[in-house]
């Protein structure tokens, strides 16, 4: 795939004067659109570090030299704990993450190599949790979780939050076992290896590329979600990040503080920014392998 | 999908090939195929070793699908039980029929959101896919620069819906918000104008945001099938003498079908299962005017204690989504594929 695109860049610098002239209009149109795309984001960085007085007021000369880090100070102290709530997230993000790329590699590993029987019923089960939309199932799960006593709990919403990240992790995995070479399999096989020893020892490099991607659309899933988090925990300790923030905005903690919200907001956005920038080869990898055979 | 499901075996021998499409192979995989996708079970299958095979493929789906079936098909079927019954969220219940999808015809808050939510769907698609397909062309070519423009245009997307309607909130407040102040330059708005609080204006708003942070997504879809089309195609084209436009529409956009497809199923199927950006932005107001359908679910639920109309409405929902899911993909891949 990447050499089709490298033949095609290459036809087009046949007329290299066209080319130069024509790169640098490209370069400059990227940046245009990019900023459309960006700036709005930075922006919002810049005015999350104005006090309060100048984000509720309409803007002035002074509003863009007095920048302070005072609504991060006021939210993760004191009356407006937000810290918690970020703990929260995190520990949600993580246990969502961790659970959902475990269940997903045995599964992958077990439909991409191994027939059995009901092993398409299987794997047609699994993706009908991808056409159940969760936001459609609110209500009975909210009765099953009360149930099982689950509701208010970080570990029942990473529960929900795995099952319904699976269906994609299941599919990236049992695409990253297709991808490994039949012969290597044999070999394992005739070496005797146990099936667990398998994977352990001669698949785990080849598919770490796989559970990073399941891993890092788990964590994002679960970072940025919000609906399941307002139905399912009632109590503020147990706020996830986002639901804290609907808190901050409609001033359950005094009186509105945008100043507040737009910190919170910005909290809430750096660690999607720092682990997409890091780890976006496997995120678009993942996407790519969906949109391919989705 | 139930092409998936028969997909393993020509999927892995075309990839062993280093083929770029699956359609090079039948479909139902041929016998090569079978027996590569075979894995680890020995070639001569007595029944004790295709026994365990079973065994151990079970074991290792096992745990997916005890996740599947207790907090997706579980949740389904308790669902549809529910929505039989008069169900409050505490005290006794009973059988009431279908009375609660009669009811729904006469509801006349969830009318209005189906309503509202078509519309919304309505205006936000197309400039999502337009978007998207303009925003995929330009970084699709491997240029210098591109790859960086990529990641820059699909930042908004990763971000989230959640925490940018919180800053669009603070940013559309009249006196105070930059939005007012941008476009009052231009003459658009003055700075007192009060987005959130009007119908109409809180729409417009709200598509804005929601096109701006989903075109990136349609963009990323739509790239990487663009870069699934063989380069000859284009060659022959231009030998041809096609136009830039020409080559787009004779061979991109056919062979784009797929992803298309796919990138329209994610956008309209997110518009229909909006929430966030309704609840924090305008919470479903004024009045219940810009309530979407998960709203209504939601305050149904949770608000009024109607459990059981609440889940009658989330049976429609699932059936519309699904009706929805299905004639975009018939529509759009027709009988190609």
């Amino acid at each position: 795939m990447a050499a089709a695109v490298h033949d095609r860049a290459a036809q087009r610098s046949a007329a290299p004067r066209q080319r130069r002239s024509g790169l640098v209009w490209y370069l400059i149109a990227g940046v245009a659109i990019s900023a459309v795309f960006v700036l709005p984001l930075l922006w919002e960085v810049f005015r999350s570090l104005q006090p309060e007085s100048a984000v509720s007021n309409p803007p002035s000369a002074a509003s863009f030299t007095h920048l302070t880090f005072g609504n991060y100070k006021t939210l993760l102290s004191g009356q407006a704990d937000i810290l918690r709530n970020v703990i929260n997230s995190l520990i949600v993000g993580v246990l969502t993450a961790i659970l959902t790329s475990l269940v997903a590699l045995l599964a992958g590993y077990g439909f991409a190599l191994f027939r059995f029987r009901f092993s398409g019923l299987a794997f047609g089960v699994v993706l009908l949790a991808f056409m159940i939309p969760f936001q459609a199932v609110l209500t009975p799960l909210f009765l099953e979780l009360h149930f099982l006593h689950l509701l208010n709990s970080l570990i029942g919403l990473a529960l929900f939050y795995t099952t319904f990240n699976l269906p994609v992790g299941v599919f990236v995995m049992r695409n990253s076992f297709l991808q490994v070479p039949g012969e290597m399999v044999d070999a394992a096989q005739i070496d005797g290896a146990s099936v667990l020893r398998t994977l352990a020892s001669v698949y785990r490099p080849l598919v770490m590329p796989g559970i990073a991607t399941t891993a890092l659309f788990a964590f994002l899933f679960s970072w940025t979600e919000f609906l399941g988090a307002l139905s399912f925990l009632t109590n503020d300790g147990l706020f996830t990040l986002p639901v804290a923030l609907s808190n901050v905005e409609t001033g359950t903690y005094g009186s509105v503080n945008y100043g507040l919200l737009l910190a919170g907001a910005v909290i809430a956005m750096i660690p999607c920014i720092v682990v997409y920038i890091a780890l976006q080869r496997f995120y678009v990898r993942g996407l790519v392998s969906g949109a391919l055979k989705g | 999908m139930s092409g998936q499901v028969s997909a393993p075996p020509s999927e892995r021998t075309s990839r062993l090939r280093g083929g770029l499409t699956q359609s090079w192979l039948p479909r139902g995989g041929s016998a090569a195929g079978r027996s590569a996708a075979g894995g680890p079970a020995p070639r001569r299958r007595s029944t004790a070793a295709s026994r365990r095979t079973t065994r151990t493929g079970l074991l290792l789906i096992a745990p997916a699908l005890l996740f599947v079936t207790a907090f997706a098909l579980i949740p389904l079927g308790f669902g549809v039980y529910i929505s039989l019954t008069n169900w409050p969220l505490v005290g006794p219940y009973h059988f009431i029929g279908l009375a609660n999808y009669t009811a729904l015809v006469h509801n006349s808050v969830f009318l209005q959101s189906i309503l509202f939510t078509l519309k919304y769907t309505a205006i936000v698609t197309v400039p999502i896919l337009v978007i998207g397909y303009a925003l995929a062309v330009f970084v699709r070519a491997n240029r210098p620069g591109s790859t960086v423009f990529r990641t820059m245009i699909f930042v908004p997307y990763i971000v989230g819906l959640v925490a940018e309607s919180f800053m669009a909130v603070v940013e559309l407040q009249p006196d105070s918000g930059t939005v007012n102040f941008v476009l009052a330059k231009f003459g658009i708005a003055k700075v007192s104008t009060a987005w959130l609080v009007h119908t109409g204006l809180a729409l417009t708003a709200i598509s804005v945001l929601v096109i701006w942070f989903a075109s990136g997504l349609t963009m990323m879809l739509l790239m990487a099938g663009m870069q699934g089309i063989p380069v000859e195609l284009y060659e022959s084209a231009r030998v041809d003498g096609a136009s830039w436009w020409g080559a787009e529409r004779r061979i991109t956009i056919p062979l784009l079908r797929r992803s298309i497809a796919l990138s329209l199923i994610i956008s309209v199927v997110g518009s229909f299962l909006a929430f966030n950006q309704f609840f924090i932005m305008t919470d479903g107001g004024p009045g219940t005017s810009t309530e979407s359908v998960v709203m209504a679910i939601y305050q149904t639920a949770f608000a009024d204690f109607n459990v059981g109309l609440a889940s009658a409405m989330s049976i429609v929902l699932i059936v519309v989504v699904g009706l929805i899911t299905f004639v975009q993909f018939r529509y759009l891949q027709g009988d190609a594929d």
